[in-house]
């Protein structure tokens, strides 16, 4: 079967004035659908940027990426921005919630710009699946943040993503709701076949995954 | 939901909103005061003009149609010959005399008599008409104005004037005195700044004028119809050019402070942007997101500088009842179309600014 991500030599390198930063040194990735892969390594090993390219947020400067048949090579910016509003469901630490609408637009603001419209009985099985039917109508700001983060798994995964990209998802999280968050993206994995990838320092969350990868210096040290 | 999402963001921003309505309803309610004010004040000249009730106006040669301009007088006798004219039932000779006690006006020197004839005689509201050489009438716009009652005394022209009437406005001019003392204050013995001519029936007033081009070749004869329908200010090249310069400023205005309030609103809410981008939306999402925002704040800015433009026109009357303000539809109409494109012109920059930042940047914006 073909794999949903696959990556060969793939490099970023960001240019800040006159100096090369590399990113990522060359990096082999295959990922099956329906997979729960871990992304694990020190700050700065290249994995928010191996997440930020797999979900089309930013290009690489080399190699190949495929990502469910979807070559990056032959992708511009408008390319990528309508793959990732089809097939990519962002997680991050920091939940990005819209402050000025509540946790039911929150969620519904992904459906709006899919553009195939509101539907119903995702939104209830979704809502009901992460435990916030009573909070739909509280903005961020009245919300936990445990709360917060699984209205953003929600916003996530409404749109039936092929792949929910998660970036240190419990990262501003309690152990209580760092393990409820997990929870939620791993029966999210398992009732959907969600693929799932999720870069993380916490070993404990990094454990709950199917398969660990490690990541040093913009390469992948360990599958 | 993009409606949801921009009200929610307007009412978050309060401040924000309130100057951005603010300038765009100044804007708005420049161009109306603006226009409403030059126009208003041309068509009620022109109004009281044709108030007078005469279907000629014979001025001489080069006179202007603007009254105040004028300054060579005609010598009065041509009145006596345009009597003799066809179908002419009543000449006025008035002599301009110009004004700027109480407000800047013209004051009409008259002949009772004649005048009278020619309008079908004045409305008295008190007092009664013009007998010693130093009374003047007003009209009753101009009493309430400077709050005159009959028997006062006017000092204008270097000279008292007694107020011996005041009549209804809309018979030529606000202030009338007797035609020798007006040609005694000016020097202009025996003379006239324009007849008012009277046909006997509407009808002969082209005969009439072919007959008086013919007596008096080289005079500027208009029928009341050609003089109405150029006092607008599209005859009035200086006007149309104040006109211009204070809208391009009303619109400057709208347009520099929707631009900074859409600036402004971006570089805060970069984080948000970068949010709808990781969602999907595309750089035409994120461009009218901003643009309908602005849109909505400039249709408020609208409507308030509309009503705003009501209350300026009743305060202005209530100070300065002499004045006119027209407020019509069609300049409500263009306000909020130079309004709606100002704003849209001035968000469009910030909105493209928005929907080329880069996703990775905006997400990381503290």
């Amino acid at each position: 079967m073909e794999p949903i991500i696959a990556t060969q030599d793939l490099k970023k390198i960001y240019r800040l004035g006159k100096i090369h930063v590399p990113a990522l040194r060359g990096v082999d990735l295959v990922v099956q659908e329906g997979e729960f892969v871990a992304v694990v390594g020190p700050s700065g090993c290249g994995k928010s940027t191996l997440l930020h390219i797999l979900g089309g947020l930013t290009g690489p400067t080399s190699g190949s990426v495929l990502v469910d048949g979807n070559d990056f090579r032959s992708m511009d910016d408008a390319d990528r921005t309508r793959f990732r509003r089809h097939k990519i469901g962002f997680v991050f630490q920091r939940f990005n919630l819209l402050p000025t609408l509540s946790a039911r637009h929150n969620i519904a603001i992904a459906q709006h710009i899919q553009g195939n419209g509101f539907n119903p009985h995702r939104f209830e099985a979704i809502v009901d699946m992460l435990g916030i039917r009573e909070k739909l109508d509280h903005r961020p700001y009245a919300l936990s943040g445990g709360e917060q983060q699984r209205v953003a798994v929600a916003r996530a995964v409404i749109c039936e993503p092929k792949i929910l990209l998660a970036d240190e998802p419990t990262g501003n999280l309690d152990t209580e709701n760092s393990q409820a968050v997990l929870n939620m993206i791993r029966e999210l994995n398992r009732s959907f076949r969600q693929t799932v990838l999720m870069i993380t320092h916490n070993p404990e969350a990094a454990a709950v995954a199917d398969r660990i990868v490690r990541m040093r210096d913009g390469r992948v040290i360990s599958d | 939901m993009v409606n949801r999402m921009i009200l929610n963001n307007i009412l978050h921003r309060p401040i924000r909103t309130a100057v951005s309505v603010l300038a765009v309803a100044i804007e708005v309610g420049m161009v109306m005061t603006v226009v409403g004010l030059t126009t208003g004040l041309l068509h009620e000249t022109a109004k009281r003009v044709e108030g007078v009730g005469a279907d000629i106006l014979v001025q001489p040669p080069n006179a202007s149609f603007l009254f105040a301009f004028n300054s060579a007088p005609m010598p009065i006798k041509v009145g006596e010959r345009l009597t003799q004219i066809p179908h002419v039932l009543a000449v006025a000779p008035v002599l301009f005399q110009f004004n700027s006690v109480g407000g800047i006006n013209i004051i009409y020197g008259i002949e009772m008599e004649s005048f009278d004839r020619v309008t079908g005689g004045f409305v008295y509201h008190s007092g009664g008409p013009l007998a010693g050489p130093y009374d003047i009438l007003v009209d009753d716009w101009f009493a309430k104005a400077n709050h005159l009652k009959v028997g006062r005394t006017l000092n204008m022209l270097n000279h008292d004037f007694r107020v011996v009437g005041i009549v209804e406005h809309g018979k030529g001019a606000r202030l009338f005195i007797p035609l020798e003392t007006a040609e005694d204050l000016s020097g202009a013995r025996d003379k006239a700044s324009i007849f008012f001519v009277k046909c006997t029936e509407l009808g002969y007033s082209e005969d009439t004028i072919a007959a008086i081009h013919q007596l008096l070749p080289k005079y500027q004869i208009l029928s009341i119809k050609d003089y109405m329908s150029m006092m607008t200010s599209n005859n009035l090249p200086a006007l149309n050019a104040f006109i211009t310069t204070m809208i391009a400023i009303a619109v400057g205005i709208g347009f520099l402070v929707i631009f900074l309030s859409m600036y402004t609103t971006i570089t805060e809410r970069t984080r948000e942007i970068g949010i709808l981008k990781s969602l999907g939306a595309s750089k035409g999402y994120i461009i009218q997101v901003i643009l309908r925002e602005a849109g909505l704040l400039s249709a408020v800015g609208i409507v308030a500088g509309l009503g705003g433009s009501v209350i300026v026109r009743k305060l202005i009357l209530a100070y300065f009842p002499t004045l006119s303000v027209d407020l019509t539809m069609l300049w409500a109409f263009w306000a909020a179309l130079l309004a709606i494109g100002g704003s849209l012109l001035g968000a469009f920059y910030p909105a493209l600014r928005a929907a080329q930042l880069d996703p990775v940047d905006a997400l990381a914006y503290e």
